[in-house]
């Protein structure tokens, strides 16, 4: 019956969506970094260590208001306890262990061996609670019981739970972590020539009344402080036998500390590049709207720079080092990743349908195209995907594989030869419109419900007083372009004024249209 | 003045396009090819030329002044070398060439290209408008490549014009005449921009060569209100 009832209980809660969704809540404020809000409580709970800290500095030599000390002692105490145990909740799934276990049993027609499954849930949580974060997040609860003045140096351990917040410390120790072994030799190492040096030490000074070292806790400090080359001199042989000791000693800490330091240099060499990705990472998954460039050739290159002038954000990846490695060189946020390949985008870890303004195929090779396109298709249907087309022949693969627009250099070299042809300054008009480099300029401005209030149709534009020529208006509303619309045209929210002039007249103009109630 | 024969250089997918997109506009359309292996299909007959050629064939066959050479070979160092072997026997031959980048470009012009398709930047400019101004780009691709009513035109003002000695800024042009003025380009053989400061003040006078878009009809009727027609200049091809 209490079996029954267990099993019941378990798989409500695993079914049940509340909650489910109040500790995937929790999780992802302790635990989940991309959640928006985690930054927040991990602010507040550094506030809280520095407070607790702060009082403890304090109280060493004046006295501390009441309130503080139950606020320090208490409240904050009270509050890790509750993160403990929260987070002790979202380590593992208890709920999810016996329904497992149940299923499995059933499976096998055999009756469900609870004992089993709490074996397993005590393992599982045990494996947290001896996990060094939970350890720390114990310790600084201590305090609380701060009457046993000794766990009071707990309070210290709270500085330790800055760890937990701190990602670059997490960094560093994953980093170390990597040469765990050398690490293990250079500790073995060193502590062999602490003992070996402080009993020799200890037996050539012990009996000598001149000499400072008098207990092996001296001769295990001295070593110490001479291997680390701080020699700060409190303690210093005085026999024959004991500096020829020293001398051995001090070599030794050289080698000791010339170890030490060529780990830590050669650990972070080894993974600086990792850091650096992990990091471009974070600031991609930071990024409201980009561009996602696959592949960087020449074509690539200039559109990565234009884009990037008009203030986008881009960024680029591509299989080749190299042509990464020029990227990076060239300022742009840049991943080593295969656009072809479904795990670049899962590692990215970024929302396509949210940060993703368009997806562009660049490569100078239709084969590659198709395939990252393809690839990003496979994931999402919506996505706006462009690609380079190299040889027409090819133009209906790419088609095929979801890409949304398809540009051929080909193609535009014969219809520019063609207008070249017939009206070569109208033509070098239109291009130089269209260029960046030109002062003249084409460019589209949204008419807002201001601008409507304000402006009701095109001639209260005033346009021409600016320098301003108004090609036409767009009509979002019908998808048609009216080009030299009469006077009366009314102006509606969604429509585009398409305007050519000096951009700076065109700032001018949109400034206007935007500041003209205020200015009136 | 039209042209009337086109020589096309290098037999690639290049002149491919070309050929296909000037067919109609040329009586005369010679294609040649470095390769004496190649063959072309639905094409002009393909002729053969080497890079010391003297042209001495070409020089015969063709009136130079009315043609145009469009330089389209793949290899950079190649396509510079005819374009410099033409301009040094052809002075007035019109030469369009295309690059693959800035640097290329810059040479081509020292070797005498009149005009140069840098195809990266113009690529990317393409790519780019599409993403960041997508309504302009297909405005002006309609307008540019004929594919609306909208048209673009060279029209120059002619002796008997009722605009003549006229300030260009203080005529209406759009109300008025239903067509949108962007430049005017003068003696100087350059194109100014309708507002800028120099084409401000500028007095219309015969022989100014206006680029207006507008539709097919209202630049026909502008036409004849102004005593002119559309107009195509060589000589010059700078903004």
């Amino acid at each position: 019956m209490f079996k029954r009832w267990i099993l019941d209980f378990a798989y409500y809660l695993d079914t049940s969506k509340s909650y489910q969704r109040r500790k995937r809540f929790f999780y992802n404020i302790l635990e989940n970094d991309k959640n928006k809000y985690k930054k927040y409580v991990d602010l507040f709970m550094i506030l809280l260590i520095f407070i607790s800290v702060g009082v403890l500095i304090r109280e060493v030599k004046h006295h501390v208001n009441d309130e503080l000390m139950f606020f320090s002692n208490y409240v904050i105490s009270f509050i890790f306890f509750i993160e403990y145990m929260l987070r002790l909740w979202v380590s593992s799934s208890v709920s999810e262990i016996i329904v497992a276990r149940a299923e499995h049993d059933t499976f096998l027609l055999r009756d469900v061996n609870l004992a089993k499954a709490f074996k397993e849930v005590i393992k599982v949580k045990l494996q947290y609670i001896f996990s060094v974060k939970a350890i720390i997040d114990l310790l600084a609860i201590m305090p609380f019981f701060h009457e046993l003045r000794l766990l009071r140096i707990f309070i210290l351990f709270r500085v330790f739970k800055l760890l937990r917040y701190a990602k670059s410390v997490q960094t560093l120790s994953s980093v170390l972590a990597t040469k765990k072994f050398e690490f293990l030799t250079l500790s073995i190492f060193a502590s062999v020539v602490i003992f070996v040096s402080s009993v020799l030490i200890y037996v050539m000074e012990g009996n000598n009344p001149d000499s400072p070292v008098n207990t092996l806790f001296e001769a295990v400090y001295w070593s110490i402080v001479t291997i680390a080359t701080v020699g700060y001199g409190d303690i210093v042989p005085v026999t024959q036998e004991g500096r020829f000791v020293a001398i051995v000693v001090i070599m030794a800490g050289i080698a000791v500390l010339a170890f030490t330091t060529s780990l830590f240099v050669s650990a972070f060499t080894e993974k600086l590049d990792e850091i650096k990705e992990i990091k471009t990472i974070e600031g991609i998954s930071k990024l409201k709207k980009f561009y996602l460039i696959c592949g960087y050739e020449n074509v690539s290159r200039e559109v990565s720079r234009k884009l990037s002038a008009h203030a986008n954000e881009i960024i680029i990846i591509d299989e080749d080092p190299l042509r990464v490695e020029r990227a990076k060189k060239d300022g742009y946020r840049a991943l080593n990743y295969n656009p072809g390949n479904v795990e670049s985008y899962d590692k990215l870890n970024i929302n396509f349908d949210k940060q993703v303004k368009a997806v562009l195929c660049l490569r100078e090779n239709d084969v590659e195209n198709v395939y990252a396109a393809l690839t990003i298709r496979s994931f999402n249907k919506n996505i706006f995907i462009m690609s380079l087309l190299i040889n027409d022949s090819n133009r209906k693969k790419l088609e095929f594989a979801g890409i949304n627009t398809v540009v051929y250099p080909q193609e535009l070299v014969g219809l520019i030869t063609k207008e070249l042809i017939g009206k070569p300054v109208a033509f070098e008009v239109i291009h130089e419109l269209r260029s960046e480099n030109s002062d003249v300029q084409i460019d589209e401005l949204g008419i807002t419900e201001r601008i409507v209030e304000n402006f009701p149709t095109v001639g209260d534009l005033e346009n021409s007083r600016f320098r301003v020529v108004l090609l036409g208006v767009y009509k979002t509303a019908n998808d048609r372009f009216y080009f030299n619309p009469l006077d009366d045209t009314l102006l509606e929210v969604g429509d585009y004024l398409l305007v050519v002039g000096y951009q700076v007249f065109i700032k001018e103009f949109e400034k206007y249209l935007h500041t003209r109630a205020i200015n009136d | 003045m039209t042209k009337t024969t086109a020589l096309i250089f290098g037999h690639n997918k290049y002149s491919h396009e070309i050929v296909r997109n000037v067919k109609d506009k040329y009586s005369n359309i010679r294609l040649f090819s470095l390769d004496e292996n190649n063959k072309t299909e639905n094409l002009p007959e393909l002729e053969y030329f080497d890079l010391s050629d003297k042209w001495t064939e070409i020089q015969k066959s063709v009136d130079i002044k009315n043609s145009m050479a469009f330089c389209v070979l793949e290899d950079t160092a190649e396509n510079i070398f005819l374009t410099i072997s033409l301009r040094s026997n052809f002075k007035d031959l019109t030469i369009i060439a295309i690059s693959s980048n800035k640097e290329s470009a810059n040479k081509l012009l020292m070797a005498g290209a009149n005009k140069v398709i840098p195809l990266t930047e113009t690529t990317s400019d393409i790519i780019t408008n599409m993403l960041e101004k997508p309504i302009s780009h297909k405005v002006l691709h309609d307008i540019l490549y004929e594919e609306s009513n909208l048209k673009i035109a060279q029209v120059q003002i002619g002796e008997e014009s009722e605009f003549k000695d006229e300030q260009l800024t203080s005529i209406d042009w759009t109300r008025y005449n239903g067509i949108v003025v962007l430049s005017v380009m003068h003696e100087d053989m350059k194109s100014e921009f309708i507002y800028s400061s120099k084409a401000k003040h500028h007095i219309i006078k015969p022989g100014d060569v206006l680029i207006v878009v507008g539709f097919e009809k209202d630049i026909q009727n502008f036409e004849n209100k102004i005593r002119s027609r559309r107009y195509v200049n060589w000589s010059h091809w700078s903004w």
